[in-house]
């Protein structure tokens, strides 16, 4: 029973280790291609980030959205809910955290930024329960009706952030500052690493225990097997429709209230661009795990990391990480890229 | 245009506008009716804008760029489709991986080669041609609506034809759709599901390729995420066409129609831009509730 256990889970970490190598194949040629200064390049991609205490902090900082959005997606998809809207539901979580948090410019830290984040979580649980909602009542397709949603909240918020909430003081696309009182603290000077990777740390243990010992962790679960199984079991199929896309929302309003609380200080155009589809590449390379979301978030921020020194100190792009992130998407689930090593373990056992 | 009443020339650019969400959402029909859901019409369809528009502008030449264009797209539908059917891989996740490889792909060449990441204006490109015919203009209304468009659009009309008569009255169709109902028949008549799959996925691929030339060619310029959500509105016109070529070509009427209506609104209401941009959006996935509400006590009534 063990081996088998140990099997399955060598050929999945060897199936990732060639997914990636895959990936980070392809970025090479493309930067063999693309850039003069290959060697420049390809090695500020791979070691820029560990070269500067500066880089290596702000990778862990960014690691810290992708870890809230990470586990939003996990929960989702381990209870068989497909959530495609994360990028609109972190936005919308970081614009109504900011929103609240300039309106109470005199409050406790505390509190305000208690209701902030309380507002961030319930405004992204509010959006992505409307497609879990009309999946639930009539069976909307929620892939497709989160993303819609998303892409149309996005456009009205970039709106919001550039019309009537814009910082007139400033030109950039940006509303005004929040208070010093709501500024998370910083742990690793002088990059805009902040206390929250604690906090975030210790919400993936909790979520995996939630998911793995709670009631409704054990039917979410149950749902995301095996629907008509769990309906027979005497589950209600029907809330677990929502509820994983609800918890799923909640988590990424979070990710856009700390973006702005630990590194923005400001609702800016933008401000969590990319959150989204990285919370999804973040769980997929986790298997679902919100334990394992922790490395997998840590992998993407130094992904991104990665391109961004390669951009500062040679002639390529940032979007090469897209790239990278891409060919994980294309690979992660490849079944037959894991079974190539599945079929030998099989014939010894 | 001799007419001056708005709702004129309000619907002659909705049919303008109606091309790529048509080719899209035909393309998409094939892969529908195949079993899958095709949610790479998106990137596939930059992946066509992108390269038609810069082929079209190196070679100096619209037709091969729009050749040349399609074939990229039919490429990222094979690497699609060789990932999501031979190595087995969850097609939700492959086709937002073809999504994301199109972004990254066209930002990271245009900025390598145009050193810019915005708007890319081609100056010496040729308009697509106009087909005039006079005689058939001339008629009052439909003259005005339906003639004097460029010819990519009636060749996507074409599409929905030849799409109609493939899917309807051919063999091939007939397997098509087989792999999707049911596929266990395909297997047992001597054929491969899955290769008939890859074939819908191609098809998907030089449809959106199209789609995506339609779109850049008309404008002369590349511009970063062009496509700006067409292929998933594509994607909602296919259930709401009831996944048949006359429905998909009234759903994409109607999405026309209501991105027309909102560039018009914006001229004399002053409407922010954003929520021009937004409003093709709301569109659909309100059309898509109205549509699966519908569904849904239909299969009620029909069970009770």
């Amino acid at each position: 029973m063990n081996r088998q256990r140990v099997a399955s889970l060598m050929s999945s970490v060897t199936g990732l280790f060639l997914t990636i190598a895959i990936a980070f194949a392809i970025v090479v040629l493309m930067i063999l291609i693309l850039s003069d200064e290959p060697g420049r390049a390809i090695y500020y991609f791979f070691i820029g980030p560990f070269t500067r205490a500066y880089y290596l902090g702000n990778m862990l900082n960014q690691s810290i959205g992708l870890m809230f959005t990470g586990l939003g997606i996990a929960v989702a998809f381990k209870s068989s809910t497909f959530n495609l809207g994360g990028e609109g539901q972190a936005y919308s979580g970081a614009i109504v955290a900011t929103v609240i948090m300039l309106a109470l410019p005199n409050m406790p830290g505390f509190v305000g930024g208690t209701a902030a984040i309380v507002a961030a979580i319930l405004m992204g649980a509010f959006i992505a329960g409307l497609s879990g909602f009309f999946g639930m009542k009539w069976g909307t397709d929620q892939l497709i009706s989160s993303f819609l949603l998303s892409a149309a909240v996005i456009l009205i918020i970039n709106y919001l952030v550039t019309g009537p909430l814009d910082d007139p003081t400033n030109s950039m696309l940006t509303t005004p500052r929040i208070g010093q009182q709501y500024q998370l603290l910083r742990i690793f000077k002088p990059s805009k690493l902040d206390i929250s990777i604690v906090f975030a740390a210790i919400l993936a243990i909790g979520t995996y225990f939630f998911m793995q010992r709670s009631h409704w962790g054990y039917e979410m679960r149950m749902c995301g097997l095996n629907r008509e199984f769990a309906k027979y079991a005497g589950i209600n199929v029907e809330k677990y429709l929502m509820v994983p896309m609800a918890i799923s929302g909640g988590f990424h309003g979070l990710a856009g209230a700390i973006v702005v609380m630990g590194t923005h200080y400001r609702g800016l155009k933008g401000v969590t661009a990319g959150l989204g589809w990285n919370g999804i590449a973040v769980a997929l390379i986790a298997k679902n795990n919100p334990i394992a979301v922790i490395p997998a978030a840590l992998f993407f921020a130094y992904l991104d990391a990665g391109a961004r020194a390669a951009m500062l100190h040679s002639d390529v792009t940032f979007e090469l990480a897209s790239i990278a992130r891409a060919m994980i998407f294309f690979l992660v689930t490849a079944q037959a890229l894991y079974g190539l090593f599945n079929s030998k373990k099989k014939v010894t056992k | 245009m001799s007419n001056t009443s708005f709702p004129i020339p309000m619907l002659h650019s909705t049919i303008r506008i109606m091309a790529p969400f048509l080719l899209a959402a035909i393309g998409g029909l094939f892969t529908e009716l195949a079993g899958m859901l095709n949610i790479a019409l998106e990137g596939l369809m930059l992946i066509g804008a992108f390269f038609s528009v810069v082929l079209a502008a190196a070679t100096g030449s619209l037709f091969l760029g729009v050749v040349l264009g399609i074939l990229a797209s039919i490429v990222a539908a094979y690497v699609f489709g060789f990932i999501s059917l031979n190595l087995r891989a969850n097609i939700f996740i492959t086709g937002l991986a073809t999504n994301l490889f199109a972004e990254g792909l066209t930002v990271v060449l245009a900025f390598q080669i145009f050193g810019n990441k915005g708007v890319i204006r081609f100056a010496n490109l040729s308009k697509l041609p106009d087909l005039s015919i006079p005689s058939l203009q001339r008629i009052p209304v439909i003259g005005d609506i339906f003639i004097g468009h460029n010819v990519l659009i009636y060749i996507s009309w074409l599409m929905v034809i030849l799409a109609a008569i493939v899917i309807y009255k051919t063999p091939f169709g007939l397997r098509i759709r087989g792999t999707g109902s049911n596929p266990g028949a395909i297997e047992a008549i001597g054929l491969s599901p899955r290769r008939y799959g890859m074939y819908a996925i191609l098809i998907s691929g030089f449809t959106c390729g199209l789609a995506g030339a339609v779109l850049s060619l008309q404008m002369g310029a590349f511009v970063p995420g062009i496509t700006s959500g067409r292929g998933w509105i594509a994607l909602v016109a296919i259930y709401l066409g009831n996944k048949n070529p006359l429905g998909i070509f009234i759903a994409c009427l109607v999405f026309g129609f209501a991105e027309s209506f909102s560039n018009y609104a914006q001229g004399i209401m002053d409407v922010p831009a954003d929520f021009i941009l937004a409003f093709p959006y709301i569109i659909t996935v309100v059309a898509m509730i109205a549509y699966s509400i519908v569904q849904h006590y239909r299969l009620k009534g029909s069970e009770g």
